[in-house]
């Protein structure tokens, strides 16, 4: 077996793409408010995934991107993060503060902050959404950025993950701006194995053998 | 064994080879890459080692994960292809912290440096000899290496390629 893949039925794996889905609508409002463009986002794959596979699901593993990673603390923990390719990362600055850096390096306080607020306003309202749902508390904790290629972003969070506790899910999510077609990010949600339990607990699925 | 031999060594992998091969490590993070050849044997191995120690209370599902149950392991494969402990010269890279312009950052996400420390102590207790390590920083590294000439690159996006060193031109020179 591959490690940290753990199987859940038919019921788990529905129930966790329904909070997806609605946690994730709720993110995508709320990034549309804050930048004044529509977006929509799709879920193509919900699947538990081993740790080794997870930076090799979004896009050219190679690719410079910006990452937004978000510790969840209380009933749940975990880590959620938004993937950003970099010049998706760079239409995001020109809808926010009318300019975008040319390079990494040209990342100036303005432009980190004003990541660190998209990972704020995205993983609060996802967050938000799944408490309200489930009755559990859920902190987001403030946001951390990395600006590097995919492969990078996605292994340093798997390996802060797994460093709590068997990690158990990653979520396959595009998020695409409606009127512009080139903004896309991706997410991806690895709750501890205790988080996702409680949280099946929560909605009242039974717990699988 | 076909010359050129491409080898990516994945999150938790270890890989040898007896003859030429290419290793690669793509972005380490916060893992690290560390890189062992015994020119004699013409024997290469590289490890991509994800977290400092095996978790007491699980069973090790995959030694490469861990720095301590992972790097004797790559040893004992390439033993198994004829290379020699004591000829073993190596190198490793990564443990970087990539993620950082958060407010209190500096005390989270540092699995980095727990990884660079494990694998810095375990190598010394071992004994072995260490041509070069580069590791820390916030920048992910991309670890290439030549079994041919024993070239150790490092490419990170924010600096680009460089050699940190020649794991077989300094075996030479360490044994005449």
């Amino acid at each position: 077996m591959d490690s940290g893949q753990q199987n859940f039925g038919l019921m788990e794996m529905s129930a966790i793409r329904e909070m997806a889905n609605i946690g994730l609508g709720h993110s995508t409002t709320a990034l549309a408010t804050v930048t004044g463009k529509a977006f929509n986002m799709e879920i193509p794959n919900v699947e538990t995934v081993a740790f080794e596979r997870v930076p090799l699901m979004f896009g050219d593993p190679e690719e410079m991107a910006v990452g937004i990673c978000m510790p969840i603390s209380g009933d749940i923990n975990g880590h959620t993060a938004f993937i950003f390719p970099w010049a998706s990362a760079q239409n995001l600055w020109r809808m926010l503060i009318g300019y975008a850096p040319e390079s990494p390096e040209e990342i100036d306080e303005l432009s980190a902050s004003a990541m660190l607020e998209i990972g704020n306003i995205v993983s609060s309202s996802f967050l938000n959404a799944i408490s309200d749902m489930s009755g559990l508390k859920l902190h987001a904790t403030p946001p951390m950025v990395s600006v590097d290629i995919v492969y990078t972003i996605a292994a340093s969070i798997v390996a802060e993950a797994e460093m709590e506790d068997a990690v158990a899910l990653a979520l396959e999510t595009r998020l695409y701006g409606l009127d512009d077609l080139d903004t896309t990010g991706y997410f991806l949600c690895v709750p501890t194995m205790g988080g996702l339990k409680k949280l099946f607990n929560a909605l009242g699925i039974p717990e699988a053998a | 064994m076909p010359v050129g031999n491409q080898l990516l060594v994945g999150m938790s992998e270890i890989k040898v080879a007896k003859g030429p091969a290419i290793f690669t490590c793509l972005g380490l993070g916060s893992c690290i890459g560390l890189v062992a050849i015994d020119e004699q044997a013409d024997v290469c191995g590289m490890i991509h080692i994800m977290l400092p120690e095996a978790f007491k209370d699980k069973p090790v599902d995959k030694p490469g994960k861990f720095a301590d149950t992972g790097i004797p392991e790559l040893l004992s494969q390439m033993e198994k292809l004829g290379a020699s402990k004591s000829r073993m010269i190596m190198a490793y890279a990564g443990g970087a912290q990539v993620f950082k312009f958060g407010s209190d950052s500096s005390s989270r996400l540092d699995v980095g440096a727990r990884n660079g420390d494990a694998v810095t102590k375990i190598l010394k207790s071992l004994g072995a000899r260490v041509l070069a390590y580069d590791i820390g920083g916030s920048s992910g590294r991309t670890v290439i290496v030549n079994a041919e000439d024993g070239e150790v690159k490092v490419r990170t996006v924010h600096s680009g390629e460089k050699t940190i060193c020649s794991l077989k031109r300094s075996a030479k020179r360490l044994a005449a």
